[in-house]
């Protein structure tokens, strides 16, 4: 039976046609909003229903409470599904949500309010007894306080956001001379991000793993860890390739992982499908770093080597279900990578990239999946999240999902935008990450390579002609709009 | 026509005559191309061989060799010969610009002000981090396109400082 009769998501891009796809899938009626910056968009067009929301702006859009709210019963949706990013993790939206008479799927707003701090969120793991990176337990009142707190922290440290994750409002300071400056910038992305500026500090664990826990809980109390995944490969904090199993810990540590993990969510009274986030260095001790109260970017890794659907449990578990399986219940298979590609320019540090998508062509075959919501025309937006598209590999062991995901890329062609493709077939076709051995300082010390790629001499000879022909092509634009399509037709009826 | 084109760090000569053939370092070469998507995708046969070669972006140019990514170029021998010794910027002057496409978060300068070299001209935000961008050296600003909470381009100029002693 379906969980819900209709459900409104509260997103965009690829998490949104992602959610789409489920509802179909259970049987649920899905309801799409837009900003006037993807009135086009994929997710627009494969819902049943889709309903514009404002300006391209996420304040007067996607951030915009009270219109989704309107739109949800409106529409006459039960459930709202949030997605990842926007109000994913605002517990006033999960308020809003409850209070119309709709089920928010997702952790319940006091849950959310508890984690989202991220000092109250340390101090919940440090009670249930897991370990914690050395910093501040509260936030220093200004960049004096934080001064003192760390002579006594030492250097080099993390300043991190209270208010919220991400990777948001977040500087590495390396010494005493670089605070000042690093807290202005980070309380001001801290005040924009989560409209706080508080911040606090944490000791910088270097070359460390950043290995995550999946997990779901249902209102009966029942806490399950699903497994984890190894998201070590990051620029700007932000993560480019996932996988599970983590190469580089064993069945015991994982086992102490999930274990950590579920007393965390036992401690906060977790409900839903969350990711509880660890550092592991390379001793093999581990620190809680946060808890994300939402659906992961990366959760089809988890989906690919446990066959579940995650969005579909958080669905049911929204619904009331119980669980119904516990952890031995769950039979992994094999090993999944995923690759986040995104509109950012590898080759110039990872600068954000605008374009239009010209020509598109995305892998298939055995073992792949591509979760994306791109299109030829496709405007990239700058007002919104990079991510293009995510491609996940499974392969019955590490070896095979890694020469699926190379084949996989080899395969991908995505025109119109610089994007981050050429870093990942490098880092695919490393002998390090080959090998497994990466830690946070991958991207770092592999990025950009030491030379060019090779050419023979016939794809060189090949694509000197190419270059020639390439930089005398003109582009026929799309044209869209509202009245284009029309006032073409109009003109081309006149000329018969 | 005569090109010289780069690609992948090589330099290759190519003349195209006005019968369609094509010689590359002098040496005539018998490919088939057939163009796959409009200005975008070529396929090229040569001696047995295909290539699939894709327009990746246009500027800077960047194809996709059969799945590989390098950066290219080609130029015809009279543009190149212009654009030689040209490209003179008066020493001391430097002209701001966004280095990605972003939002102004705020503007800490007025035009005619003087600044200190390291001295925060503007606070751009893009993909969720703000970055200051900085004066070169000590400067007055002469001329100041930036407002804040203005939305910007990639390039977009902010602002011309001049250098003083």
């Amino acid at each position: 039976m379906a969980p819900f009769k209709a459900v409104l998501i509260a997103n965009r891009g690829e998490i949104a046609v992602r959610i789409i796809r489920t509802c179909r899938d259970l049987g649920m009626r899905s309801v799409a909003v837009y900003s006037a910056a993807d009135r086009d968009a994929l997710h627009v067009r494969l819902a049943d229903e889709a309903y514009p929301i404002g300006p391209a702006a996420p304040r007067e859009s996607y951030l915009a409470i009270e219109k989704l709210v309107a739109v949800a019963t409106g529409a006459g949706c039960d459930a709202v599904h949030p997605g990842y990013g926007f109000l994913s993790e605002n517990a006033d939206f999960a308020d809003a949500v409850t209070k119309a008479g709709l089920v928010f799927v997702g952790p319940p707003a006091n849950v959310q309010r508890l984690l989202g701090e991220k000092t109250r969120a340390r101090k919940i793991a440090r009670e249930a007894g897991v370990p914690i990176v050395d910093g501040t337990m509260d936030a220093p009142a200004d960049a004096a306080a934080a001064r003192d707190a760390a002579k006594r922290i030492g250097y080099p440290l993390m300043l991190k956001a209270a208010g919220g994750g991400g990777g948001k409002g977040m500087r590495v300071v390396r010494t005493a001379d670089g605070l000042d400056a690093a807290w202005r910038l980070a309380a001001s992305e801290a005040q924009s991000a989560f409209g706080s500026p508080a911040l606090f500090l944490e000791h910088l664990v270097e070359n460390a793993h950043h290995v995550e826990v999946q997990i779901v809980a249902d209102a009966h109390g029942e806490v399950v860890w699903v497994g984890e995944r190894e998201c070590s490969v990051q620029r700007r904090h932000q993560k480019l390739i996932e996988e599970s199993p983590a190469p580089a810990i064993d069945n015991a540590l994982r086992a102490r992982l999930g274990d950590a993990a579920v007393r965390i969510a036992k401690a906060a009274g977790y409900r839903n499908a969350g990711t509880v986030e660890f550092l592991v260095d390379g001793k093999g001790s581990f620190y809680f770093l946060e808890v994300n109260t939402r659906l992961q970017v990366e959760h089809p890794v988890t989906e690919a080597v446990t066959g579940l659907d995650l969005v579909a449990l958080q669905f049911r578990i929204a619904a009331g279900e119980r669980l119904g399986f516990a952890h031995a219940d769950i039979q992994r298979r094999g090993a999944a990578i995923e690759l986040r590609v995104t509109a950012e320019d590898a080759h110039a540090g990872f600068v954000p990239a605008t374009g239009t998508i010209a020509f598109l062509r995305l892998p298939a075959g055995p073992g792949v999946r591509v979760d994306h919501a791109l299109f030829e025309g496709m405007r990239v937006p700058m007002e919104y999240d990079p991510l293009l598209a995510k491609i996940v590999a499974w392969g019955k062991d590490r070896r095979e999902a890694l020469a699926r995901a190379r084949r996989a890329v080899r395969e991908t062609v995505i025109a119109g935008s610089a994007t981050s493709l050429a870093f990942h077939a490098h880092a695919l076709a490393d002998p390090d990450f080959s090998a497994g051995k990466y830690d946070t300082g991958f991207v770092a010390s592999h990025w950009p390579p030491a030379a060019p790629p090779e050419l023979d001499d016939s794809a060189a000879t090949a694509a000197a002609l190419v270059a020639v022909l390439a930089s005398r092509a003109r582009e026929a634009h799309p044209q869209n709009g509202v009245a284009t399509a029309w006032s073409r037709a109009a003109r081309e009826d006149a000329l018969r | 026509m005569r090109y010289e084109t780069q690609v992948a760090g090589r330099t290759f000569r190519v003349d195209v005559d006005s019968s369609g053939r094509a010689l590359v370092d002098g040496e005539a070469v018998a490919a088939t191309i057939d163009e796959i998507a409009r200005g975008r995708q070529w396929r090229v046969g040569l001696e047995g061989r295909t290539h699939e070669i894709t327009l990746l972006t246009r500027e800077p140019m960047r194809l996709l060799v059969d799945g590989v990514e390098i950066a290219a170029s080609a130029i015809d021998e009279r543009s190149l010969a212009a654009s030689r010794g040209t490209r003179l910027q008066s020493s001391g002057r430097h002209e701001l610009r966004a280095p990605m496409p972003g939002l102004l978060r705020a503007v800490h300068v007025r035009e005619g002000d003087i600044v200190e070299r390291e001295t925060p001209i503007v606070t751009l935000e893009a993909m969720k981090m703000e970055n200051e961008l900085r004066a070169p050296a000590r400067a007055r600003v002469v001329r100041l396109d930036a407002r804040a909470g203005e939305k910007v381009e990639g390039g977009a100029m902010l602002a011309v400082l001049v250098e003083i002693e």
